[in-house]
């Protein structure tokens, strides 16, 4: 099953035009999920991959998992062909709509996958009580999965997938269908997670989840990465800057340069400025200065990660007030043949 | 063996909280303890003088027959067939033929019934592909996923028949040792059945598809085994098709005359129906194998 070549681990994950074409029976079209994806993500990042529904997210994750096999192309993680068992020693993976078998109890469902994830009975007997512990079930390690909540169920799955001190941490939508306590305490789990150094993986439709944790994200739509960087890079609005002036020097501004726009901020008063570089930013700020402003701070300008996404699928898409398209173009058949993923 | 230990650990568990395990136990246990409290034997010089079943006595006899002839005995003035007392040895090994005949139809058929939902369950998404993640190789998620419910079947099995042959040998005072093949018999024949169970459920994950299928072969062995009778009735071309049915499926009601055969004592005619099923569930398997191996989940 594979070659056991070794690349370059220092990469956590590396895919080099990966593809997954779905065949459908009696000759239908086929479904391309994943369209040549090339990536590669560092050794300790929190990469978070947004996308919308149908976009080869999941496929991607699979893919990496070896749950599913590629068309085309070829997946590592550490170095290691995702064609082998091997590969997958020091992964942890928690699935979207995962379902662990309702007639064990927490402590027994820790002890069954972890033992699958080759952990000893020593190692577990150890680390289960304390990752119970640390998801808040450590009240709940005797009572039967049936009588879990959907949240508590998230938060079993956390515990099994780090159950093996995973190096590289798969989480295929960690919070869906959690309330917002529960998604504030895996949240907050992923954060004190990111200091251990641990690579992690993050499937999320929740923009603000994504936003709070990764250091990394990209954008992944209609099986093509079509953008990618950090939290910074994808939400700085280039050219575009806020200046904090005092609250009572409004009027000030207003009568003296009335194309100025402020910003919507309670309490505050903020003025938007464009400016092509530094020289021009300089020469605005000077202007205001000259005429008896007071500023009080300047930062560029962002805007969420959620208006970011939009922006960015509605380009592809056409403007369609920038909402994706869910269109019939994923069933793209043999017309998707280009690799053109990053 | 640590992660095919606890596919199997899951497959005991599954087993035991769907309540089967302890159902056929307690089945299994009201059937011995009927037999061993309501069969009562009077043996007198090798013969039985009584039998009762449930307070109902009754003195089981045989016709008699000439030693050299083999012609039925009759008597002299009456012309009536003579009997005489059945003699103990005949007595067990007919009620052993009937009872490890039963034994068999009912290991294998409540053992499929009791396995049937595992393979849906173990193929359920959100299950599998969380399985599949974890650093084991998928040859080895099934074989722990086989090795459990084979092991489950082989223990109830031996529960069963151990059972009922220590319950007919303390009756009897006749140890009859070769009685115990039937368990691995049993066993096996289940094993034929359940790769077909466990291929389409691998397949199709379609656990109404599987138990179709696997019934649907049980009973069409019923049919193959009538092959002597049936195919000098049939054209060239339909009995040539028969006869390739007859050594491609698995002859499961043949193998019950197997089971009697060792139950009576007798030597095995032929092992040929044991011998293609095993072939057959070989087969099966190996293509339940290359499906998982390859499918998508």
């Amino acid at each position: 099953m594979g070659s056991e070549k070794q690349t370059d681990p220092c990469f956590a994950i590396t895919t080099d035009g990966l593809r997954k074409t779905y065949s459908r029976p009696f000759g239908r079209r086929k479904v391309t999920a994943l369209d040549g994806l090339s990536i590669q993500i560092q050794k300790g990042e929190i990469y978070g991959l947004l996308g919308p529904n149908g976009a080869g997210k999941t496929t991607l994750l699979k893919l990496l998992l070896g749950i599913v096999s590629p068309t085309a192309g070829s997946a590592e993680l550490f170095g290691k062909s995702v064609k082998l068992a091997s590969s997958r020693l020091r992964v942890g993976f928690l699935p979207e709509d995962h379902r662990f078998p309702p007639f064990l109890t927490a402590m027994q469902t820790l002890i069954v996958y972890g033992r699958l994830a080759t952990v000893d009975k020593k190692t577990i007997q150890e680390k289960a009580p304390k990752l119970l512990e640390q998801v808040g079930l450590n009240q709940w390690s005797d009572a039967r999965l049936k009588e879990f909540s959907k949240g508590m169920m998230q938060r079993l799955g956390i515990a099994q997938a780090l159950m093996n001190d995973p190096s590289l941490l798969f989480l295929d939508e960690p919070t869906d269908g959690v309330d917002p306590i529960g998604r504030r305490q895996i949240r907050d789990l992923l954060v004190s997670l990111k200091g251990t150094g641990m690579t992690i993986f993050l499937n999320s439709h929740l923009l603000s989840e994504v936003e709070h944790v990764c250091t990394r994200v990209g954008i992944l739509h209609r099986g093509k990465l079509v953008r990618t960087g950090s939290v910074e890079d994808l939400t700085r609005v280039s050219g575009k800057y806020e200046i904090q002036i005092a609250d009572d020097q409004k009027p000030l501004v207003t009568e003296s340069f009335p194309d100025m726009q402020f910003s919507d901020r309670l309490d505050e008063a903020w003025v938007r400025l464009e400016a092509a570089d530094a020289t021009e930013l300089n020469q605005q700020i000077d202007r205001l200065r000259n005429s008896g402003v007071q500023i009080l701070s300047i930062v560029p300008q962002v805007r969420s990660l959620e208006a970011s996404f939009m922006e960015i699928i509605g380009d592809i898409d056409g403007d369609e007030g920038g909402i994706p398209r869910f269109d019939k173009q994923a069933e793209v058949g043999e017309s998707t043949d280009t690799e053109s993923g990053s | 063996m640590k992660q095919i230990g606890a596919t199997l650990l899951l497959t005991f568990r599954e087993l035991w909280a769907m309540k089967i395990t302890q159902g056929v136990f307690v089945v299994t246990t009201v059937a011995w303890l009927l037999l061993s409290f309501a069969l009562n034997l009077d043996v007198i010089e090798g013969s039985i003088a009584a039998l009762r079943i449930f307070g109902f006595e009754s003195v089981p006899t045989e016709v008699m027959r000439d030693a050299v002839t083999g012609e039925l005995l009759r008597d002299a003035e009456t012309g009536n067939v003579l009997r005489e007392a059945l003699s103990l040895d005949k007595f067990v090994l007919g009620i052993n033929q009937f009872v490890f005949g039963a034994s068999y139809l009912f290991g294998t058929l409540l053992g499929l019934f009791a396995t049937m939902p595992l393979v849906s369950g173990f193929v359920e998404q959100g299950r599998i592909d969380l399985m599949l993640s974890k650093p084991v190789s998928r040859a080895k998620l099934l074989t722990g996923h086989i090795a459990g419910v084979w092991a489950i079947v082989a223990m109830l099995v031996t529960y069963l028949v151990v059972a009922i042959w220590l319950v007919i040998s303390f009756k009897t005072r006749l140890w009859l040792p070769h009685y115990l093949l039937s368990i691995a018999i049993i066993v096996i024949m289940f094993g034929v059945v359940y790769s077909i169970v466990l291929t389409i459920g691998i397949w199709m994950r379609s656990t109404g598809v599987a138990l179709v299928t696997a019934y649907g072969c049980i009973f069409f062995s019923g049919i193959l085994a009538g092959k002597d009778q049936i195919v000098p009735q049939l054209t060239d071309f339909t009995a040539a098709i028969f006869i390739g049915l007859y050594h491609i499926l698995p002859n499961y009601i043949e193998v019950i005359s197997i089971v009697a055969q060792l139950g009576s004592n007798e030597s095995v005619n032929s092992w040929y129906p044991l011998v293609s099923s095993v072939l057959f569930g070989a087969l099966v398997y190996g293509i339940g194998f290359f499906i998982f191996l390859r499918k998508d989940y």
